[in-house]
């Protein structure tokens, strides 16, 4: 009798153990850095398809697009935004930055006419923005939608009911690597992706030959530490995973530092890295470090030995804070709102000023004639503008949209083939134990 | 040496495991259930430690690289950890009339007190103790053994318990009556000896070690509130190995499960480590499955030696 107690109680034990654990461990995987919005949006996508197709058969998409043919009321356009939901705090930095664009467009004018949007609430779900963009296009009719905040809601969108139609969609705030498949889906904020780029550049520019990288377990850690992989040229001496929560890390360390590289690369979180600095401070490692973005923070410094760290240079998203066109974006922001801008509702702003140039350059307003021209007014081949006035100038006096080289306020946007922009990030480096910035990378 | 290192981190690791194991055999010998509190039983002492230190961290000269404050936190944490404990059997796990699958589901519950409570307090984000990080032993780097003061006064200030219980249980008189109500609870009653006091000192030193344990496993990583609980598992693979139930199975089996988590980054190097084979030869098995490693060994041992090394066989 005694002998089956124990029995059974050890194969519950286990099994009880496992399932405490894989519990626990699913509530903190969270924060991916600067990556927030791709937090909580992954689950719906799938089922919604089927409610796009259907209802494009009975609504009247294209007869009536109100506002744009009364030749004298403003340009109507539609945008889907996180008012409601877990991604509430990004909706609205969004609408700040839109308000102050509306106003930017508004003062000056599109040929003469006034721009309006028209705002839609996606609650922060696949469903939710899917429901509001079919209100937007099938029965407002608009030709430019911009939308949505999470990377799988603006996926969604694409899919279900933009896909298939002239509209143009322009996502403010999605950062999901996916979203490059899909070059009919264009975005402001650049992917995550730019980061490892720029890493690449910067540890190659510092003369390093072989590089070790480590990067935590998924799908965040491995998709940057791919990309990186991709774009280094020099030798890969280490590349593995790591697990988060671990209670060391010294054997991943001292694997790093037998492979003899120069350069330490880190793609984890915060907690994890100040786990591991601690460890190679005192197990006297020597690599110069580098980091991507999720690495850095207040915690980690206030966790760390003092110049255990000096000299890490780190690359994190940015908008242009030095450029005249941010900072005066910056001071109307806190004039207006009492705090400084994000990069999400600086994002939001040139979502807007580019859909006005784009209107602006398009013969008509039409989805077709706006797909030929949204990606024409921000990219190189034009003179150089940093605010909408001076964009539109040029278009009224006889312009063509690749006449125009917008420079927003979060970056030189540049959307690429696959309707992403150019990243634009700053370089930190660590010295006494604070970060400083010391540069900023386009990639 | 490569080697070298590996094995002092493998020690430095097992110590700590060493000091959660012991106690989590001791209860389950006497109590009679699989303590999933344990772990976080580690977190409070650790995290009384950091309060205490906060006091009496500037106290004194230092040995080791560590104020003697440190010393004293150390006992704070060891006491804090266990009067939580005892106040945690007298009010919860004492008055519950269930079986032993009962109060295992309990313990779960008790360690998301434990550390809800922490979190309250400290928040989620890491902390660590005030003291001066360390540089490695100079002297020791040309053999390429990386450790600090630090790691040392963990390994000898583990060293001093584990001895000080085996003192304990081998000549003392409580540690006689211990084994005794380990070996038969109801013959050790009938005998005059009273088993409820006795339970109660289990129950003190073994979360005391487990304290102690979350002090030096904060003094090695960082402390944060799921500290404890992440190294739990391992502490069950430690203990189950050595054979349930069984004190110095525990040691054996928190050595081996430490030791054998540290050892895994020499799979991919292992030509150049072994005499005899290619310097290429490797077992492609990277760090991050370290504990794996430790979990396939453990079940390993599990068959050939079902109630684990220490325990009797069947």
């Amino acid at each position: 009798m005694d002998n089956i107690d124990r029995r059974t109680l050890l194969r519950l034990t286990g099994g009880l153990g496992l399932a405490g654990l894989a519990g626990c461990v699913s509530t903190t995987d969270e924060g991916d850095g600067g990556d927030g919005s791709d937090g909580t949006d992954s689950g719906s996508d799938g089922g919604d398809g089927s409610d796009g197709g259907s209802d494009g058969d009975d609504g009247t998409p294209t007869e009536t697009p109100s506002g744009g043919d009364g030749e004298s009321g403003p340009y109507e356009i539609g945008m889907v935004d996180a008012r409601t939901g877990s991604l509430s705090a990004f909706g609205q930095r969004n609408q700040r930055g839109v308000e102050l664009a509306l106003e930017t467009v508004n003062e000056v004018g599109i040929g003469g006419r006034g721009l309006d949007i028209t705002v839609e609430d996606s609650e922060s779900e696949s469903q939710g923005g899917v429901s509001a963009a079919q209100k937007l296009v099938n029965q407002d009719g608009v030709p430019f939608l911009i939308g949505a905040v999470g990377s799988g809601v603006s996926l969604a969108i694409y899919e279900s009911v933009v896909q298939d139609t002239d509209v143009v969609q322009l996502s403010q705030n999605s950062t999901g690597l996916g979203l490059t498949e899909f070059p009919g889906l264009l975005r402001m904020s650049p992917t995550g992706r730019t980061q490892s780029v720029a890493l690449a550049d910067i540890i190659a520019e510092d003369g390093h030959d072989t590089v070790a990288v480590t990067y935590v377990n998924n799908n965040y850690g491995q998709s940057l530490a791919d990309a990186f992989v991709e774009a280094w040229e020099g030798d890969l001496a280490y590349n593995q995973a790591h697990d988060q929560d671990q209670q060391s890390y010294s054997g991943l360390l001292s694997e790093m530092n037998s492979s003899a590289a120069d350069a330490w690369l880190f793609v984890t979180y915060q907690a994890e890295f100040s786990t591991m600095v601690n460890e190679i401070y005192s197990s006297g490692y020597e690599g110069q470090l580098y980091g991507a973005d999720s690495v850095s923070g207040d915690d980690v410094l206030s966790n760390t030995p003092e110049g255990s760290m000096d000299g890490m240079k780190i690359v994190v998203p940015s908008a242009p804070v030095e450029e005249d066109n941010f900072r005066a974006f910056a001071s109307r922001f806190e004039d207006s709102f009492d705090e400084s801008p994000t990069s999400w509702s600086a994002y939001a702003y040139d979502c807007v000023v580019t859909a006005a140039l784009s209107i602006q350059a398009a013969d008509e307003f039409t989805g077709a004639a706006l797909q030929e021209t949204v990606r024409e007014v921000t990219r190189p081949e034009g003179e150089q503008v940093d605010s909408f006035e001076a964009a539109s100038e040029i278009l009224a006096d006889g312009g063509g949209p690749s006449d125009v080289d917008y420079q927003g306020v979060s970056g030189p946007i540049d959307f690429d083939e696959n309707g992403d922009p150019v990243g634009f990030l700053q370089i930190q480096t660590v010295q006494d134990h604070e970060y400083v910035g010391t540069g900023f990378i386009e990639s | 040496m490569v080697l070298l290192d590996h094995i002092a981190s493998g020690l430095i690791f097992s110590s700590i495991i060493v000091l959660g194991s012991i106690g989590l055999s001791l209860v389950y010998s006497i109590a009679d259930f699989a303590n999933f509190a344990h772990g976080d039983t580690m977190t409070v002492g650790a995290y009384s430690a950091f309060v205490a230190f906060g006091f009496v961290g500037g106290l004194g000269g230092a040995v080791l690289g560590l104020p003697f404050g440190f010393f004293a936190a150390l006992l704070v944490g060891i006491v804090a950890a266990a009067v939580v404990a005892v106040v945690t059997e007298k009010v919860v796990y004492e008055g519950l009339d269930v079986d032993s699958i009962g109060m295992l589901i309990t313990s779960i519950g008790i360690a998301f007190v434990y550390r809800a409570l922490v979190q309250m307090y400290f928040g989620a984000d890491p902390v660590r103790y005030d003291i001066q990080a360390l540089r490695p032993i100079e002297w020791l780097l040309p053999y390429e053994i990386r450790v600090t003061q630090h790691d040392v006064a963990i390994v000898v200030s583990a060293a001093v318990l584990v001895t000080g219980l085996h003192v304990l249980l081998q000549y003392s008189d409580l540690g006689r009556k211990m084994r005794a109500m380990a070996d038969n609870p109801d013959l050790a009653r009938v005998s005059g000896i009273r088993t409820d006091r006795i339970k109660l000192w289990t129950w003190i030193i073994g979360a005391g070690l487990a304290g102690a344990g979350g002090v030096f496993l904060g003094l090695y990583n960082l402390l944060n509130p799921r500290m404890g609980f992440d190294l739990l598992l391992l502490i069950f693979a430690a203990v189950i190995l050595g054979g349930i139930g069984s004190v110095y199975g525990a040691m054996l089996g928190g050595f081996l499960i430490g030791m054998i988590h540290e050892l895994v980054p020499l799979f991919t190097q292992l030509g150049t480590v072994l005499p005899l084979v290619p310097d290429s030869f490797a077992i492609p098995i990277s760090n991050q499955y370290a504990s794996a490693v430790a979990f396939v060994i453990m079940v390993v041992v599990l068959l050939l030696r079902p109630r684990g090394i220490a325990g009797e066989a069947v």
